[in-house]
């Protein structure tokens, strides 16, 4: 298993009720993997793992990518800064 | 390997965003020019979807905003090599009408060398992959604004 940290922001955090959470994982798990996951697990969030911005370790990071061992993986939507 | 003398200032903030002390630092003996963008909460919008904003409520994932920060500093340099000092802060928390919410300043020898250009990619990029967000309070309620751009592979 994979312990991993997941941080909310903006929109998601809305919808998931809360800024973060840890959670294990098995070993192999993709980024696809962990939204479909999240989704099942957390349905106000199944609508938007379509369309959220996923990093690991602070980089942008897409769906074929494995999670690292104790990852901070952060899920927010399209920046709006300025 | 950029020279140890050019000064860079990327930070997220919740203080007011001190235009002068910024300038201060970025300016080198050699430096004749200044191009600075700042972006404040604009009260009254009427360009698209007429609207009145009474806030705007800032968060950031803070240490990647500003690692993300630093990189948009690194391709302002790659792109525009004359550029001497770069300066980008962007203020969170609550922020009322007219108040400078952001700035990027760039500053070289001369201002016909892509100083404004530096300046203008700077503003451009932060919006693409920094990771801030705002949330905007008006009469109608509240609401996130949410940006359209997806980060590609290595962004």
């Amino acid at each position: 298993m994979n312990h991993i940290k997941l941080l909310f922001f903006a929109t998601i955090r809305d919808r998931a009720g809360t800024k973060s959470m840890e959670m294990d994982i098995p070993a192999d798990m993709t980024i696809l993997q962990l939204k479909e996951k999240l989704g099942a697990d957390y349905p106000n969030l199944k609508e938007s793992m379509k369309s959220v911005l996923i990093t690991i370790n602070r980089e942008y990071a897409f769906d074929e990518a494995v999670v690292p061992t104790s990852a901070e993986i952060a899920l927010f939507p399209p920046v709006s800064g300025g | 390997m950029q020279p140890s003398n050019q000064p860079t200032i990327y930070s997220i903030t919740e203080s007011e965003i001190d235009l002068n002390d910024l300038l201060a630092k970025i300016t080198l003996t050699s430096t004749g020019a200044a191009a600075i963008f700042t972006g404040m909460v604009r009260g009254v919008t009427s360009r698209g979807d007429a609207h009145q904003t009474e806030y705007l409520e800032y968060e950031s994932y803070i240490p990647m905003a500003e690692a993300k920060m630093k990189q948009v500093a690194e391709e302002i340099r790659e792109r525009w090599p004359v550029v001497e000092g770069i300066a980008i802060v962007q203020r969170i928390g609550k922020l009322y009408p007219k108040t400078p919410t952001v700035l990027i300043a760039c500053t070289a020898a001369h201002r016909d060398t892509g100083v404004f250009d530096a300046a203008r990619y700077g503003i451009d990029r932060l919006k693409e992959i920094v990771p801030v967000w705002k949330k905007e309070v008006g009469p109608d309620g509240q609401e996130w604004v949410e940006g359209d751009y997806i980060p590609k592979p290595g962004e």
